[in-house]
Order: C-alpha cells, then sequence, then structure tokens
C-alpha cells in the first residue's frame, strides 16, 4: 500500500524534523547561532564553552524529551481513536492524566507534611516521577478491571470519561485544603515541562516509550481490521477482547510515562493522529503508525521552540503552548480539508 | 440434498442468549445443512432470529443446546482465527473509513492469510484482483470509500469477503436500501459467486421476489417453529411458503409467485388483452372501485390504446386507466 509519494512525504517529515530539532537546540534565553549548533554535531566545536553547558546538559535532553512526548502521546492518541472508532478519542479519555495528577497532588499536598519539598534536591523528580506513575498505574488497573467486566468499547469510554472526572475531582478537594505555596507548585506541574528530565530520566524515559510500543507493534495489523468495526476485525480473525487489553496496556504506558516525566500535555495526542491522516491521506496503519509519531515528534519540538519565545528570557509553559498553536492549525487544516467525512 | 457437498450442518439446535442461569430462547429446533456451490437464502420476519443464528454460526455467541457443525467440527471449538479462513461474511454494519480505498478495503479481506505485518504477496495480490473482477469494481478500485453510492459499496464489501477467500459466505441483508436494479444485480452476483467458485453462500434477506428467481435454497424461519429448508419452488408448490405471511390478509399467489391480498374482490366484466386486463384490475383492486353493473373493454387503435366504459346505455372513452378511474370515483361519490 506505500507508494513513493508516501516515502517522499516521510523522507520530508524527517528533514523537518531535524531541521526543528537544530533550531529547537539553537533557540532559548541564550540564542546559539544555528551554524555552530550544526558545526558541534560534525565534529566541531563551540567558539564559547558555556554553549557546551547549555546545549549538552540542558537543550539535547530537553528536546530528546520533546520527541520521546511528541511520539508517545500521538501513538496512543492513534490507538484510541482507531480503537475506539471515535475521532474525539486522545490519550487522555481513559482518565490517565487525572490519575498522574492525583498522584502528584498527592504527593506536593500530602508530603509538604512531611517536610518534603519539590525542589529538595534530585529526588524530588523521581519523587513526581513516582508518584504520577503510581497515580497512573492506579487508573490503568481500574480501567482493565472494567475492560474485563464490559463488552461494550463504547462503555468502556464512558467509564474511562467518568473515572477521570471522578480522580479530577479529587484533586480539587486536595487544592481546595492545600496552602499557596503547594498549589502554586501542583499548577506548575500540571503546565506540563520538558526541561525537567536529567540524562538517566531520560533513559528511563525511553526505556518506558519503547516498551509501550511493543503492544503497538504487534497488533499493527489488527488496527488495520478495526477500521471496518469491531464485528467485521473478529470476523477475520482479530481477538477483540485481547486488542482492547494490548490497547490499554500500551497508552497507560506511553501517556503514562509522558505524564510522568512532563506532566500533563494537552492537544498532541487528540490532533496529531489527524494531521497524519490529512497528510498522508491514508487509513493504513503501518503508514498512520509511523506517521504519527513523526508528526508528534516534530509538532511538539516546535511548539518548545515556541515556547522559548526566541530572542527572550521569558519561557511559556508548554501544555499552554500546544494547544495555543495546534488548535488554530487543526482548525485551518480540518476546514480546508472537509474533514467531518474522514476518518 | 448430497452429503459430500454439505460443509456447514446443525441438528435440532437451540438459539438465544444466556443471562445468568436464566436462557432466553429466541428460537428451538433449528436443523440445516449448508451446501456448497449452492445460493441459500433465510428469510423470516424480523426479530425471528436470523442474526441470533448468524451470530452462532459465527460463534459469536454460544447455542443453548447442541452445536453448530462446521467440516465435523462444532464451530465453538475453533479458533477466531481459523474460522476467519472458513468463513466470510457481509454485515449490515456501515464503514466510515472515508481515507481508505476501495482496493485497501478489499486487501483487508487477506488479514487472516498474512503475517505479522500484514504485507502483500503476489498470491494475495492475484486474490484481491479476482476479489475485485469478480464483482465488477475494477473501474472504482481507487477512489475511496466516502465518494462510493450504495450499491457499489456492497459490492466492495463482497468483493472484500470474495478477498477472505472461504469456503463460506455469509451476507446480512446485502440488499436492503439498494435500487431495484442494484438488487437484482447483487443476487445474481452471489449466485454466479456460489456456482462458479463452489462457495456456500448464505444470505439474509427480505427480497422475497430476487431470492425466488436466485436461490437454490430456503430457510424459512417463523417464531415458535421449526427451520423449513427446501427448494424455492418446492416451498412455494407445498405451500410451506405462507409461513412467511404472518396472518390470513396476505397469500402468496402460486401462480404468479407474488403475496397477494387475500380479502375477495369482484370484477366488473373486462375484455381485451390478458396481460392488460390484468393491469386493469390491480387498478381496480388498489382504489376498492367495483363498478357494478359496468363494464370494461380495452381496444388497441393504431398506436393508441383505448378504455372504453359502458355505462348500461352509454359508452365512454379513456385514453389512460388512470382517468377511467377519475371519472369511477366521480361516479361512486
Amino acid at each position: 500500500m506505500k507508494n513513493k509519494h508516501t516515502y517522499f512525504l516521510f523522507l520530508t517529515g524527517m528533514l523537518v524534523c531535524l531541521l526543528l530539532f537544530a533550531v529547537n537546540l539553537a533557540s532559548g534565553s541564550v540564542l546559539i547561532p544555528i551554524q555552530e549548533v550544526a558545526g558541534r554535531f560534525i565534529g566541531g566545536e563551540f567558539s564559547k564553552s558555556s554553549w557546551e553547558t547549555i546545549v549538552i546538559g540542558y537543550r539535547i535532553p530537553k528536546a530528546f524529551t520533546a520527541i520521546l512526548a511528541g511520539i508517545g502521546l500521538s501513538l496512543s492518541g492513534l490507538q484510541m481513536q482507531t480503537f475506539f472508532r471515535n475521532p474525539l478519542a486522545g490519550p487522555y479519555v481513559l482518565g490517565i492524566s487525572s490519575g498522574a495528577g492525583l498522584g502528584v497532588a498527592l504527593l506536593i499536598m500530602a508530603g509538604s507534611a512531611f517536610g518534603w519539598s519539590m525542589y529538595s534536591g534530585g529526588l524530588g523528580i523521581w519523587a513526581v516521577v513516582f508518584s504520577a506513575t503510581l497515580g497512573s498505574v492506579l487508573v490503568l488497573l481500574l480501567m482493565s478491571l472494567t475492560a474485563w467486566k464490559v463488552k461494550d468499547s463504547m462503555t468502556l469510554l464512558i467509564v474511562g470519561l467518568m473515572f477521570g472526572s471522578a480522580v479530577s475531582a479529587l484533586i480539587s478537594v486536595l487544592s481546595y485544603f492545600s496552602g499557596a505555596d503547594q498549589l502554586k507548585m501542583f499548577t506548575i506541574w500540571s503546565m506540563g515541562s520538558l526541561g525537567g528530565t536529567q540524562p538517566d530520566q531520560l533513559i528511563a524515559f525511553l526505556v518506558a516509550v519503547l516498551l509501550g510500543l511493543v503492544p503497538l507493534l504487534v497488533n499493527l495489523k489488527s488496527f488495520n481490521a478495526m477500521l471496518l468495526g469491531e464485528a467485521y476485525a473478529e470476523s477475520m480473525g482479530v481477538n477483540v477482547h485481547r486488542l482492547r487489553w494490548a490497547m490499554i496496556v500500551s497508552t497507560g504506558i506511553l501517556a503514562g510515562s509522558v505524564t510522568a516525566f512532563c506532566g500533563p500535555i494537552a492537544f498532541i495526542g487528540i490532533a496529531v493522529p489527524h494531521m497524519a491522516r490529512l497528510v498522508f491521506k491514508t487509513g493504513d496503519h503501518r503508514v498512520l503508525f509511523p506517521a504519527s509519531a513523526l508528526i508528534g515528534a516534530a509538532v511538539l519540538l516546535a511548539c518548545d521552540t515556541i515556547s522559548q519565545l526566541p530572542g527572550s528570557a521569558q519561557t511559556l509553559p508548554i501544555n499552554a503552548v500546544t494547544s495555543l498553536v495546534g488548535a488554530p492549525m487543526v482548525i485551518w487544516l480540518i476546514l480546508r480539508r472537509n474533514f467531518s467525512k474522514e476518518f | 440434498m448430497s452429503i459430500q457437498n454439505s460443509i456447514l450442518q446443525a441438528t435440532n439446535l437451540s438459539l438465544g442468549y444466556q443471562k445468568g442461569s436464566r436462557s432466553n430462547v429466541i428460537a428451538a429446533h433449528i436443523s440445516f445443512s449448508l451446501e456448497k456451490g449452492k445460493l441459500t437464502c433465510l428469510l423470516g420476519p424480523n426479530g425471528v432470529g436470523k442474526s441470533t443464528l448468524i451470530k452462532t454460526i459465527l460463534g459469536q455467541i454460544p447455542a443453548l443446546k447442541y452445536q453448530v457443525y462446521l467440516d465435523k467440527k462444532p464451530t465453538n471449538s475453533i479458533s477466531i482465527k481459523d474460522l476467519s479462513k472458513k468463513i466470510a461474511v457481509v454485515l449490515t454494519e456501515k464503514i466510515n473509513s472515508a481515507n481508505l480505498t476501495v482496493k485497501q478495503v478489499v486487501s483487508l479481506g487477506r488479514i487472516p492469510h498474512t503475517g505479522w505485518l500484514g504485507n502483500l504477496s503476489v498470491a494475495d495480490q492475484q486474490k484481491i484482483d479476482v476479489a475485485i473482477q469478480s464483482t465488477h469494481i475494477n473501474y472504482i478500485e481507487n477512489r475511496p470509500m466516502s465518494e462510493l453510492s450504495d450499491g457499489q459499496l456492497q459490492k466492495v464489501m463482497i468483493a472484500r469477503a470474495l478477498a477472505q477467500d472461504c469456503e463460506i459466505l455469509i451476507l446480512d441483508e446485502p440488499t436492503a436500501h439498494l435500487d431495484l436494479i442494484n438488487r437484482f444485480e447483487i443476487m445474481h452476483l452471489l449466485r454466479d459467486i456460489a456456482r462458479n467458485k463452489n462457495k456456500a453462500v448464505l444470505v439474509v434477506t427480505h427480497d422475497l421476489d430476487i431470492a425466488i428467481d436466485t436461490a437454490d435454497e430456503f430457510w424459512l424461519m417463523q417464531c415458535g417453529l421449526p427451520l423449513v429448508c427446501g427448494s424455492p419452488e418446492d416451498l412455494i408448490l407445498q405451500g410451506k411458503i405462507d409461513l412467511l405471511l404472518p396472518n390470513d390478509r396476505l397469500y402468496f399467489d402460486k401462480s404468479d409467485g407474488k403475496v397477494q391480498d387475500s380479502e375477495e374482490f369482484q370484477y366488473p366484466h373486462i375484455d381485451g388483452p390478458e396481460y392488460m386486463v390484468k393491469w386493469v384490475k390491480l387498478a381496480l383492486r388498489k382504489n376498492k372501485i367495483n363498478p357494478e353493473g359496468k363494464s370494461i373493454s380495452i381496444k388497441t387503435e393504431g398506436k393508441q390504446t383505448y378504455f372504453y366504459l359502458s355505462l348500461g346505455k352509454q359508452t365512454l372513452k379513456f385514453e389512460s386507466i388512470a382517468s377511467c378511474l377519475d371519472h369511477l370515483n366521480l361516479v361512486k361519490n
């Protein structure tokens, strides 16, 4: 089903991704000329030694975090949309980010009672990652239990939304009773950040994303069968029940780890699969999965570059930028391509 | 029934849904034998359990009593993976994958036969091409699904099922919502497929007329009664086709092959060629007009046909049945 046009699009996408990567490394509160960045990669050295620290120690981990998060979010979004046959499904519909949020809220608000602070050294970040993971795993377990009991996928979707709302309400209650400092800390976490990952966390993040890809790769063919709906998929030998588990586990690990390491990042998961369908004009998941991963990485890199507000020392929260930049873009794509028919 | 061609059998099957310890029986005493090379039509009123029977055959719901046997094995002991190489289906479900082209949808039919990536071999490609050719959809091969008419859509789904290359093909109301020509085309296509490719084709349908014209075998399902199987011609002559009619208001006209109103109706005397008399009678019957003591004669003069209505002394001349009826209606009131 692949053709020359598809390969051309992939090649262009990769070049764009590479370019965005370089621009991302160059921009920030300290502007480094892009030719210096490119020179460093082909074996040269920076003309200022401070740039080395900035790029290698901070910007490269951040850029890789953006790539991994972009891939993770868009791939879980694509799985959800295909499985539920619903263009509005995204990685967070099963309450995964709310679960992570609850974990972090508990840590920040309850932790302060024991004198813990997010700023208390390196352990702080790991504690946040750990509690976010714990929270999303908890929601994931609940969802799996439901998936085991419930036969209908639409019911599962509704239950997932309800879990999300209930958990969000719990977070509200916690926020109501917590002090101003903790509240601010939690709010900052919930705005997302790509810059918080150190190299060792980046490796953990990479392992998590690779792990989340496994159930997806195993079931690649089944996702194509799901395009005709559950009943047809079943008649073509797809075990829909098993596929549902695989999807929950995969999105749980992907979206859960992104939320754990970067906080909740809106928009990417729900919009990138649509962008992939619009650009590549196909429903074939053997094309759509790599395409979504590529576009997801590119979009998040671009958003991160914008959030640095090139030329100024200020940065914007990434969670706000993704929606601010992405929403108009998707609206434009949709209106231009008469989207309502396409899925 | 020839034994060696039979591929799917059941004896005294009970269908329904199990809810906890309570079972809700929808149909019982279902015995059948589906044969290769034949087009079988399953007919019956809505809600009688046709879909339940299909789901049971597909192993999606367990039978309450006894089993459906495929190649001497109970279908519920066959994994859905193996079953997908034996039975292909066309369902009533609507497809809304606008981004797929016709050829891509047909290719999906090869999924049970390909490796984990779903890459198509040369043999797979050939099967896809044959499926597209035998359903005559070559000319729309590269069109997206969103641009197809209902009739084309149905043919694509049949092509997809053909590409799956199974001995059994089950179609749930493939001709619903289609126009007359498409209904004829699809049923004749299915008949050709059964014949030429020696497949067992089972079609759920409500189109009695077309089913009589095309099917080799009828399965009639009626509430609370055992499944009645036989060739449509035999069932008509034995009067068993009346099983499909719920009450005495309608009956099946054995000479016409049509369902008729069983109410007695007195026609006036009508003169003219037999085939024309038939249509005048139909018009009178539909409008419940019985012009007592009057007679109608049909005469063709040159290229024009005239309808003469004699009312005792007076004779009126009309150019069409409609104008004749209008006059009669006027007189009646």
